[in-house]
């Protein structure tokens, strides 16, 4: 009977366990799919081989572009990888520029090539030409052997590099300055990606906006926290201590308000803040979140267990409703309001309905709004999409791996008892 | 001034920011929307045109109104059994299991449902492309996959959005149910027990008579929540391909800020606000025959 007992809480363990595991797999690819370069996760672009130089020589030469001379060969090379690039030297410089594409200088760690040369080189410079024709060309530090046949690695400092949009490269260029005039041989150009990398959130908190749709989510969130704390713990206060006519249908309509849906109020609120001038500012989010039916319900049924003794002794002793307020119920309140400002938080936080009606620039979107939209700009690029999403969820992740607790036992307290 | 008025211009100052609120975020809107909904109303254009029930004639004649309401009952009942019936196991075996891994699993099953529904679509926007990762398992195991998003074939697109919405929402129950269980006193399965019940017949005859009310409300819960889905919509589909996602807020919120017809836009609020509320009603009273 106890191997039987034992045996299904094993089993009960591994259903769960794979469960979980099925269930968190969404964020796990999330936040790894985050830190690739390029591609997405099955297909992480770790390395892009630019040029082997197997092309005709008329698709080539929309590719790449020889350096101080005119025109370049492609011939049979001995080192077993069909065609190889020949490039003469005139006034002991010579180079190549190799397209390749649209790329971010920050995420990329290192060129490499094969290169066959009988003389060594005196100075080798890295160069990049951007979307806009600017080019810039600096020395860097070469791994060769010369020799026949040396895998040559030149590692990216893109903190030197200036005068080019470093987030939208066309072309690399690779410069040898030798000491004599020489002919040489080049094959397999390839670049290798930063893996993993950081360099996506970056791009998303600095180029679009992010961290101005942070800030302005954090300002719209703490205003709506703490409205609510005040603002609903003074109704609930009344509604839980006083007595007056018509608090019954007051309360009634507060629990009834709960039950609109926001779709039917949506267009008298959007005429109203035209009419005020808030369209696309942040008083237009705060205003109307500052008070809510559900914040006023909860801290009721709170303040309702406080021992009633409690304010009458403090009224025997001559303190008036905001003493009593203030310095007895808000603080022996605070779990049922630590409870209320975690939610308000995530509600406020993950809301895209309301910003995204009442708010159109940059300047005024949250966090929600940008990343909705960021969606239509940036179809295909995966990492950064990821990047995006996690920054507007880590905020959420951390919060509620702080108060798991409290965010839980408020959310049952919050629907059970309603 | 009179101990009697001093009280009342107490309860007033306290209740003023809420009374303040509700005038102007909620009862003016209500009532005004419901006044737009008898009118032409372009919203860029301020002159209004009375123009009685047309708005509402029009919807029910509107092919891609009746359709949205078509899909959004197709997602409620596609969703709701779904959701449901995996917030049930995985309370019912949470609650079987009485050991300090509670938490962990606890918390990890209701992650999701914290997480914007934005940031759950993106994810999913991922997972559901030509390359992501559905397409990448299902070709590991030898099916033909097509090289386009499941979002983008009008075929698969609700339901690819139902899935990702049992997977964002069934936690958030969980926790309702997995409290509704814990209420149950530990010496009534004793006593089953004793009395020779079989597990299966504590399920039916036990636990799930005693979490009734707490699924009750679940269910109602779910269905409200469900009838309003746009985010996933907005940001997933926009109502594509071919209004095959096409929702009732969806379209509301096309037909008021895209197309700016906020007479027709308030009269479709008000329909969704009568489904709403018809619903609420049956199952409030289903709830509360059950207490009786």
């Amino acid at each position: 009977m106890k191997t039987k007992k034992t045996f299904i809480a094993k089993l009960n363990i591994f259903i769960l366990t794979v469960l979980l595991i099925l269930s968190l797999i969404p964020l796990a690819l999330t936040v790894i799919t985050s830190i690739v370069p390029e591609g997405d996760l099955f297909n992480i672009t770790k390395e892009v081989e630019l040029s082997d130089f197997e092309l005709p020589p008329f698709f080539l030469t929309k590719k790449i572009f020889p350096i101080e001379s005119e025109k370049f060969d492609t011939v049979d090379g001995d080192n077993n990888s069909g065609k190889v690039l020949q490039l003469d030297t005139k006034d002991c410089v010579t180079g190549i520029m190799v397209n390749i594409g649209d790329v971010d200088l920050n995420k990329i760690k290192e060129f490499t090539f094969s290169l066959n040369t009988s003389q060594k080189i005196k100075t080798f410079y890295l160069g990049f030409k951007d979307v806009q024709g600017m080019q810039e060309f600096l020395p860097a530090e070469l791994t060769y052997v010369s020799g026949k046949w040396n895998n040559a690695i030149v590692h990216v400092n893109a903190d030197k590099y200036v005068v080019v949009d470093k987030e939208h490269l066309n072309f690399v260029g690779l410069k040898f300055e030798f000491e004599n005039n020489e002919k040489i041989l080049i094959d397999n150009v390839t670049l290798r990606y930063k893996f993993p990398t950081l360099w996506n959130y970056k791009n998303v908190l600095q180029q679009n906006d992010f961290a101005r749709y942070m800030l302005n989510s954090a300002i719209v969130s703490a205003c709506h926290v703490f409205g609510n704390l005040i603002f609903c713990s003074m109704a609930a206060y009344v509604f839980a201590r006083k007595k007056f006519r018509g608090k019954e249908v007051l309360f009634a309509i507060v629990l009834s308000s709960m039950m609109i849906p926001l779709q039917v109020k949506i267009i008298p609120i959007f005429k109203l803040m035209q009419f005020l001038g808030w369209i696309d500012t942040l008083y237009a989010l705060i205003a109307p979140g500052v008070v809510t039916s559900f914040g006023i319900f909860f801290m009721r049924q709170y303040i309702e267990q406080i021992p009633f003794e409690l304010d009458q002794s403090a009224y025997v002793d001559g303190a008036n409703d905001f003493k009593i307020f203030t310095k007895i119920i808000m603080p022996l309140s605070t779990p049922a309001l630590a409870v209320l400002a975690i939610n308000t938080f995530v509600a406020s936080w993950n809301d895209l309905y309301m910003p995204l009606i009442l708010t159109s620039s940059n300047n005024t979107r949250t966090v929600q709004v940008g990343l909705a939209t960021f969606n239509r700009m940036h179809q295909v690029a995966w990492p950064e999409l990821m990047a995006a999403s996690s920054v507007a969820g880590i905020p959420i992740i951390i919060i509620f791996l702080i108060f798991q607790k409290k965010i839980i036992s408020g959310m049952v307290e919050g629907a059970v008892k309603y | 001034m009179k101990p009697k008025t001093k009280k009342r211009v107490t309860v007033l100052i306290f209740l003023l920011p809420w009374i303040i609120t509700f005038f102007v975020f909620e009862l003016y809107p209500l009532l005004y929307s419901l006044f737009v909904s008898f009118t032409k109303y372009s919203g860029l254009n301020p002159q209004t045109t009375f123009i009685g029930l047309e708005n509402y004639a029009r919807a029910f004649q509107d092919e891609v109104f009746i359709k949205s309401v078509l899909n959004t009952l197709i997602f409620v009942a596609g969703t709701l059994p779904f959701t449901i019936a995996i917030a049930i196991l995985i309370a019912i075996l949470l609650n079987h299991l009485n050991l300090k891994f509670n938490g962990l699993f606890k918390a990890g099953f209701f992650l999701p449902s914290m997480i914007s529904m934005v940031v759950i679509s993106m994810i999913w926007i991922y997972m559901y492309s030509g390359t992501g990762f559905f397409n990448t398992v299902l070709h590991f195991f030898g099916f033909a996959v097509e090289e386009r998003s499941w979002l983008a074939n009008q075929n698969t697109a609700l339901g690819s959005i139902m899935i990702m919405d049992v997977w964002a929402s069934f936690g958030y129950y969980m926790i309702l149910i997995y409290a509704g269980l814990q209420n149950i006193p530990y010496s009534v399965y004793e006593a089953a027990r004793i009395d020779g019940a079989k597990p299966i017949q504590i399920a039916f005859k036990i636990t799930i008579p005693m979490i009734r009310p707490t699924l009750f409300f679940v269910i109602a819960l779910n269905t409200i929540r469900s009838f309003q889905i746009f985010t996933e919509v907005f940001t997933m589909t926009n109502g594509g391909p071919r209004n095959s996602t096409e929702t009732i807020v969806h379209y509301l919120y096309r037909v008021s800020f895209r197309n700016y017809e906020m007479g027709y836009g308030s009269a479709i609020a008000y329909i969704l606000l009568a489904i709403i509320m018809t619903i609420t009603l049956i199952q409030k009273r289903a709830l509360r025959s059950d207490y009786l």
